[in-house]
């Protein structure tokens, strides 16, 4: 019976065994120092040591607490020298697989791709295709199982090693060594990590496209829902309207005032030159006629200095309303006959019957309503500066309407013009669209824009990144939406600006963007996500 | 300010501890400038350390990687750390522990120039796929095939003997047919092909077929790549030169993180920053590192090459209220 030792190496040796047959515990390439004076390149393993890896251990070990301070000490020496004497034999080792551990595969220059010569094994789940009936490899997932020890290329027939493999498959036009680095760490940490293809990346317009539309719905999406433009349309034509109605009013006021003395009231607010000019100039021509003609007056100095008004504080109107006992002569005298006109002879007249249809009965108040009437009887309308300004009746009716403006919130200077206020106060409006309408700085999206600007050479995504738990169910040929998508720098290129980060967020469509930054052996990895600030709206 | 207003507003001689408070509100801690004292450490022989042998650099990429074990010791024998990129054989799969190749700061390269130190590797075995080095590789594979037979030969009998040798006072009958298994396996022993180890090597192999080896080696000339900036590399050389060892700070916002020993036994204290001296340093940018190292718990350095080849060194620390 033949027997064949192949499952003795399969698992792990019997304890008694290995420490029985093998004294040293890992294989030291540097050993071989000794052995090749001839040789230029000393790590190569004796056939002994290659039979002997078997039994290594695969535990890493444990790294202690370190010193503060170099303090010359002795115990700080030895325990410097024994870190660094494992530092060097883990470096060391050498990788030793079985021959029938191992996938062939032969690199091939011209298409930068590695072909395999026998099955491949269980990582052909997730990496590598199929080209002719063959499967291959891409470079960097050739390198990265050339150094987990699961696959051998030869080139030439002869097999290369690590550093050849860096050499060859690393450079610009495949992988940087950079993204080497970052594909390396992720399939370490067990992610699975493809090329990413931006001719593959359907656009977001063409996703738009899938979607089932009627053209009416699309039609009403191309609206833009923010608008900078005031909300209703109406306001402008209706200020339009409003000041074409002016115009006409003051024109046709003009040519009443022409015709005849007496005009309407008209409600709109009209310009006051066409009226207050016919007016004032027909009215004070007849006072002017009538005070030089007759200067008589009650109270005797009189207001021929020019003045066009009449006095009326020498003037005295009979109070028949009066409850002053003063005012109580039984007639009135007749008035002076220049202020009556011609041919009209007026006699005593006898208050008591018209006191008699006037009701004096004192009102009754409370404290409130007397202290009130008494501030009533004080106001004076004129004592306000403004109605004193204002020279004629149509200047006064402006006033009070400029006032009722400002009273209800609607000032007419404002609402009559082109440019109206955004908003009209006496409209109801829910806070959150108040504040939207006012607001000077409304919110952008970052793909606002992205689709007008032009691809960069410096900022490309190289990679998608899948989970890990996926690893099970992952199928190459459909492998769905990446976790995200890699974008490889080091910290001497610049800080991405906001037009690269628009084009990468626009490339990769609505997967986030991981910026991975290598600083020579350490990998960072930075992304930028979307942030509203709160708005603080209580409906 | 200007970063020279700063070297002289303190003395400059090194080991002389003097503070320099910036006036700040009395609210905020106050930033505290002190002179960097000087760590008690032995200055590098002169020429001594350089008669090693050169190191053997390659290009990978236009990056210097060190991929054979004695460079790898060579270059940490004189101070330099450098960065692993690769995985480790050990155990390939994980980030904690990485393995060759090293890959080398720009100032580390730029200083192994400057000391001669440094060979450029050639990139390729000039006889790579010629018929010579075919037959060679499949005698040594041969040869490697018989004597790992031979090996798991001996292996197997050494077991069996084991195994009846521990039953003494045992059955005979299962001794017997060990015996007879013993006897059986030198005819019907068979190593297969697919069990034999072979090793796949970290650095490249292939020269130790080329005759003339040694031929190949240049005088390591620059890459193309030079140091960065030259106030990097005047600060990477002082602080190497006092025996700190330095090493890249990209994630702490600074240029280099400054260990006093080996960075295998010791924590970094301080995160060097290089300013050069008629740059102007804008306040914000200095608070902001300031907290920074306070937060890592490490000194920062501001770092400014000087005109004599001196540097001046700034550090900062956050202190309480004065």
């Amino acid at each position: 019976m033949a027997t064949i030792i192949s499952d003795e190496f399969d698992g792990h040796q019997d304890p008694e065994e290995s420490r029985s047959s093998r004294q040293t515990p890992g294989i030291m390439a540097d050993q071989n120092n000794t052995d090749d004076k001839g040789k230029f390149y000393s790590e190569i393993l004796s056939p002994s040591e290659l039979f002997a890896a078997r039994s290594r251990s695969h535990k890493i070990p444990v790294r202690g607490q370190k010193d503060f301070f170099p303090d010359d000490s002795d115990e700080q020496k030895q325990r410097l020298e024994h870190s660094l004497n494992e530092h060097w034999s883990l470096l060391s080792e050498e990788r030793v697989e079985r021959l029938g551990n191992l996938v062939n595969g032969q690199w091939i220059p011209s298409k930068q791709i590695v072909e395999l010569q026998s099955p491949a094994g269980k990582f052909w789940q997730t990496m590598g295709f199929s080209a002719n009936g063959k499967q291959c490899l891409l470079p960097e997932e050739a390198l990265y199982l050339m150094e987990c020890g699961n696959l051998q290329v030869f080139h030439q027939d002869l097999p290369l090693s690590i550093q050849d493999g860096y050499e060859k498959f690393l450079s610009a036009n495949t992988v940087s060594l950079q993204q080497y680095q970052v594909f390396g760490h992720l399939k370490r940490l067990g992610y699975v990590v493809l090329r990413f293809d931006p001719s593959s990346e359907s656009s977001s317009y063409a996703r738009q496209l899938n979607l089932p539309q009627s053209s009416d719905r699309a039609g009403r999406q191309l609206k833009r829902k923010r608008s900078l433009s005031p909300a209703p349309s109406s306001t402008p034509t209706a200020t339009c309207s409003r000041a074409e109605a002016q115009e006409e009013c003051s024109t046709e006021k003009m040519e009443e005032d022409k015709c005849s003395e007496g005009e309407e009231d008209k409600k709109l607010p009209e310009p006051p030159e066409a009226q207050s000019s016919a007016d004032e100039g027909g009215g004070r021509s007849w006072w002017m006629m009538d005070v030089l003609g007759d200067s008589d007056k009650d109270s005797g100095h009189g207001s021929k200095s020019g003045s066009s008004c009449w006095d009326f504080s020498s003037i005295s109107f009979p109070d028949l309303g009066s409850t002053s006992r003063e005012h109580f002569p039984s007639d009135l005298a007749p008035p002076d006959p220049s202020l009556l006109p011609r041919d009209l002879k007026v006699g005593f007249c006898d208050i008591a019957p018209w006191r008699q249809k006037i009701n004096l009965r004192q009102v009754k108040m409370s404290a409130n309503e007397q202290k009130r009437e008494k501030y009533r009887r004080r106001w004076d309308v004129n004592k306000n500066r403004e109605v004193r300004r204002c020279r004629n009746w149509a200047e006064y009716q402006e006033l009070m309407a400029r006032r009722k403006g400002k009273r209800e919130g609607r000032p007419a200077h404002l609402w009559n013009r082109e440019v109206t206020p955004l908003h009209d106060p006496t409209q109801p409006i829910a806070t959150g669209e108040l504040l939207e309408k006012i607001s000077v700085i409304k919110p952008t999206h970052l793909l606002e824009g992205a689709s007008r600007l032009k691809d960069a050479d410096d900022w490309r995504i190289c990679f998608n990144v899948y989970q890990p738990n996926t690893v099970a169910d992952f199928k190459k040929s459909n492998p769905g939406k990446p976790y995200s998508r890699m974008c490889v720098c080091s910290f001497d290129d610049p800080v991405p600006d906001l037009r690269a980060i628009k084009l990468l967020a626009y490339q990769s469509g609505d997967i986030p963007v991981v910026i991975a930054v290598v600083d020579y052996g350490d990998i960072s990895f930075y992304t930028f996500k979307d942030f509203q600030l709160p708005t603080d709206v209580y409906p | 300010m200007k970063r020279s207003e700063l070297c002289s507003r303190r003395k400059s001689s090194v080991g002389i501890a003097s503070s320099l408070v910036l006036p700040g509100r009395r609210t905020c801690p106050q930033v505290v400038l002190m002179e960097a004292l000087s760590c008690g450490e032995r200055r590098l022989g002169s020429d001594e350390e350089y008669a090693a042998p050169a190191v053997g650099v390659s290009l990978c990429d236009s990056a210097p990687l060190v991929w054979r074990m004695q460079d790898l010791r060579a270059v940490r024998a004189q101070g330099l750390v450098g960065a692993l990129l690769g995985s480790l054989p050990r155990t390939p799969r994980q980030n904690g522990r990485l393995g060759r190749p090293l890959l080398l700061l720009p100032e580390e390269e730029g200083l192994l120039r400057e000391r001669r130190a440094a060979a450029a590797l050639p990139d390729r075995c000039q006889d790579w796929g010629g018929a010579e080095l075919r037959q060679k590789h499949e005698e040594e594979e041969k040869k490697s095939f018989e004597e790992q037979s031979v090996l798991a030969l001996e292996d197997r009998k050494l077991a069996l003997l084991r195994a009846m040798t521990g039953a003494e006072s045992g059955a005979t009958s299962a001794d017997e047919a060990l015996r007879r298994r013993l006897q059986a396996l030198d005819q019907n022993f068979t190593f297969p092909q697919s069990a034999m180890a072979v090793q796949l090597s970290t650095a490249r192999a292939g020269l130790s077929y080329c005759p003339e080896a040694r031929a190949f080696l240049q005088a390591y000339g620059p890459t193309g790549a030079e140091p960065r900036c030259d106030a990097r590399y005047q600060v990477f050389r002082d602080l190497r030169g006092r025996g700190f060892y330095l090493t890249s700070a990209g994630k702490f916002g600074g240029d280099f993180l400054v260990y006093p020993g080996d960075p295998l036994r010791f924590h970094a204290h301080f995160i060097a920053v290089c300013v050069s001296l008629d740059e102007s340093v804008c306040l914000l940018d200095v608070l902001a590192v300031a907290r920074l190292g306070s937060n890592v718990k490490k000194t920062v350095l501001l770092c400014s090459p000087g005109p004599d080849a001196r540097v001046c060194y700034t550090s900062l620390q956050w202190s309480g209220m004065i």
